[in-house]
């Protein structure tokens, strides 16, 4: 069949399975603009109105489908715009295949309008990135990028493609799952380390077992309960592998991190074995790494061999995708329980509750805090819809206080810290389940980074809700500045437009509620509307979120006030 | 402790690009570097040589590994190779070209080039061997000097 190189994109997505697109058109992606016109009923492209709109959209639906998002751009600003949605595909490990326009072959190196070197800019950013300048490249190079970006550790791809390539024509046929020669798929864990690793935990006294996003992506939930079911080892979350296991297992013992959970940050430093599966030792999660575990033999399983002793030095490193290390050491290990250790995880979650997480969601008296919010939204969604959090205080609220019972509930920028994430990849996550509730929880601060995707939502009318809990700060950075930078709140104030006012003028719906009494009510609102939604919560200006390990201490140094 | 790492890779464009940003990125100072093609396998090998503690070097030889067209990586130390660099050295020859010469020989190292006021000198040899030839010919008066970067095989 001979097409020209623009439909040959079209059917290199559609064999790729492909039927929902993010972008924004420009000069130099036209001609595939123009393929993409006679593919409408076969592909759904969502208009964004930024470019980093599109590839946080292409991160959300990637998240909740597992299968890569893709945003669709053109040359030079184009590209560039997406630069930070890249990034932050990257350090999550979210795949995504972003596909932009390129100045024609002929004019590249000559700073042509709108030419920009995006595979020098994007090469330190993407999993693997790739120029092509014929059109009979596409169909292989498509195959690859969307192997490459969704096996072994998934990450973002680019595809930067000149203009010329998009008009030639050519004999198209498409190979899915080409052979990429120094591309190795993950070998099964080795059943010797397995042995090892079972040794160990069957004679720990005090076991702690750390999940990641790595459960979520080798949609290793099931193995999992399986596993501590039987060893009756407590467990802890990254903030990555929230919703992993439910919250109400009685062995899960909370998040890990800078602002998690007590017990599980405390206890880190008592555990005498730690597995850690599909997670990398962030430094938001070991505090300062020299004192971190120290009495703990550390079990490491991850996809990634350069994960494993990169930054907390594994005992026994097992390279293995994390259902099928979890499934191999399930016969080994013995049936146990750890009562009286748990018991001290309980204990601490206790302390917790008294000292912050009462005081936070059940406030007596003063403004709405943003716990209270949480846990009200928590409640009133039974902990199935998806979350998808931007960066700042709300974040750690919303990580701390939405109780997931259902596996895929809590999408936010981890790695990167990207304000600015959530609004574009709520609509992302949203159209990769639209049967569930999907909920983004923004600051005031990061609402304004991506606030133009409104028209987006409201040009698609797709229901997604959205909380602002607005303190008219940057909390974060002010919460910072009060405990560390003796009070300078250098920069930090924002006067804020007003939000209901500017979401009406993108024609969507909202609402502000600053009294507690007006809450519930205001919650019920904007979880019954059937449209687009933005709920602004007036919060306490000046809350700040613990429990804490300063920057620089220990996990064992985590602080209740 | 100098290391030699041996690199295999597609032969497309762009990889010396990432290659490169793995040692950046970790603020790995490249001694030297060289990229030659493996014509017959539409391969090429890149020999870099680092100078970094094991640990720092092991974490960027493992970034090395997920490049996608990395095909195969080699971490090894001057005990377990055979390797070379090639100097070429322009030296003065005015006053005494005969004692010139004697070094030349006795260094194992030839003239590739005679001119009246200077020779150019050719040595391939070991980076110390090299730098033994220089400082016997620093006295005469150095004009230029180039070296390549170190060539290895497994021994």
């Amino acid at each position: 069949m001979k097409i020209n190189g623009s439909k040959a994109v079209m059917e290199s997505l559609v064999n790729e399975g492909v039927d929902t697109i993010f972008g924004y058109p420009g000069g130099a992606i036209m001609p595939v603009y123009d393929a993409l016109y006679d593919y409408r009923n076969k592909i759904h492209h969502v208009l964004v109105r930024h470019e980093q709109g599109a590839g946080h959209a292409a991160e959300g639906y990637a998240r909740l489908t597992g299968r890569p998002g893709v945003a669709l751009v053109t040359s030079g600003p184009g590209a560039t715009n997406l630069v930070t949605a890249i990034t932050d595909a990257m350090l999550d490990s979210v795949p995504i295949v972003c596909i932009s326009g390129q100045v024609a072959a002929h004019l590249i190196g000559s700073d042509a309008f709108q030419e920009a070197d995006v595979i020098g800019i994007t090469a330190p950013i993407t999993k693997w990135n790739y120029q092509i300048t014929k059109a009979e490249e596409i169909p292989e190079v498509f195959a690859k990028a969307f192997h490459i970006a969704s096996t072994n550790r998934p990450g973002p791809v680019l595809i930067d493609i000149t203009k010329n390539a998009q008009i030639e024509s050519f004999n198209y046929f498409y190979k899915q799952n080409p052979k990429i020669i120094g591309y190795k798929s993950i070998p099964e864990p080795e059943p010797n380390k397995l042995k090892e690793a079972s040794n160990i935990l069957n004679s720990a006294k005090k076991p702690l077992m750390l999940i990641g996003h790595g459960i979520l992506i080798s949609k290793a939930e099931e193995a999992l309960v399986k596993f501590i079911e039987k060893t009756g080892i407590p467990t802890a979350s990254t903030l990555h592998g929230l919703s992993a296991l439910s919250s109400n297992h009685p062995l899960y013992m909370g998040m890990l991190g800078m602002h998690g959970n007590y017990g599980p940050n405390l206890l880190t430093n008592e555990a005498d074995a730690i597995l850690a599966v599909g997670m990398r030792f962030d430094d938001r999660v070991t505090g300062r790494v020299s004192d971190y575990a120290k009495n703990a033999k550390i079990i490491h399983v991850d996809i990634d061999p350069a994960e494993l002793s990169k930054n907390v030095n594994a005992d026994i490193a097992i390279v293995a995708d994390a259902k099928k290390a979890l499934t191999g050491l399930y016969p080994m290990v013995k049936k146990n329980n750890h009562t009286a250790w748990v018991k001290k995880f309980n204990d601490c979650y206790k302390k917790e509750h008294q000292k912050i997480i009462t005081h936070e969601t059940h406030p007596k008296s003063g403004k709405i805090t943003m716990a209270e919010v949480i846990h009200m939204l928590s409640l009133k969604t039974k902990g199935e819809a998806v979350i998808v959090a931007d960066v700042g205080q709300h974040q750690m609220v919303a990580a701390r206080y939405y109780k997931a019972q259902k596996t895929d509930s809590f999408i936010t920028s981890g790695g990167l810290g990207t304000m600015g994430f959530a609004l574009p990849a709520a609509i992302g996550a949203k159209f990769a389940k639209p049967e569930r509730e999907v909920v983004a929880v923004i600051g005031d601060g990061g609402f304004q980074m991506n606030i133009q995707e409104l028209a987006t939502l409201a040009q698609e009318q797709i229901p997604v809700k959205v909380i602002i809990l607005n303190n008219n700060f940057l909390g974060m950075v002010r919460q910072w500045q009060e405990l560390f930078f003796d009070n300078r709140y250098s920069f930090v104030d924002l006067k804020n437009p007003d939000f209901i006012k500017v979401c009406k003028g993108f024609f969507v719906d909202g609402e502000r509620v600053e009294k507690r009494e007006k809450l519930s009510k205001e919650l019920d609102k904007m979880l019954d509307s059937k449209k687009p939604y933005v709920l602004e919560v007036k919060v306490r200006k000046e809350e700040n979120i613990f429990p804490m390990i300063p920057s620089g201490a220990a996990v064992d140094e985590i602080r209740l006030e | 402790m100098l290391n030699t790492v041996i690199v295999f890779t597609e032969n497309k464009h762009g990889i010396l690009y990432r290659i490169a940003d793995v040692f950046l990125k970790r603020k790995i100072n490249i001694e030297s570097l060289t990229v030659s093609k493996i014509e017959e396998k539409n391969m090429s090998r890149f020999t870099v040589v680092i100078d970094a503690n094991i640990k720092t070097l092991q974490k960027g030889i493992n970034q090395l590994n997920k490049i996608i067209e990395v095909i195969d990586v080699i971490n090894t130390t001057n005990d377990k190779i055979v390797y070379r660099e090639i100097a070429l050295i322009k030296v003065n020859a005015k006053k005494t070209p005969e004692k010139i010469e004697k070094i030349i020989k006795d260094q194992k190292a030839k003239i590739i080039s005679k001119k009246k006021n200077s020779f150019i000198v050719e040595l391939s040899g070991t980076e110390e061997a090299i730098n033994k030839l220089s400082e016997k010919l620093r006295t005469f008066g150095i004009l230029e000097y180039v070296r390549s970067g170190r060539i290895a095989l497994m021994n």
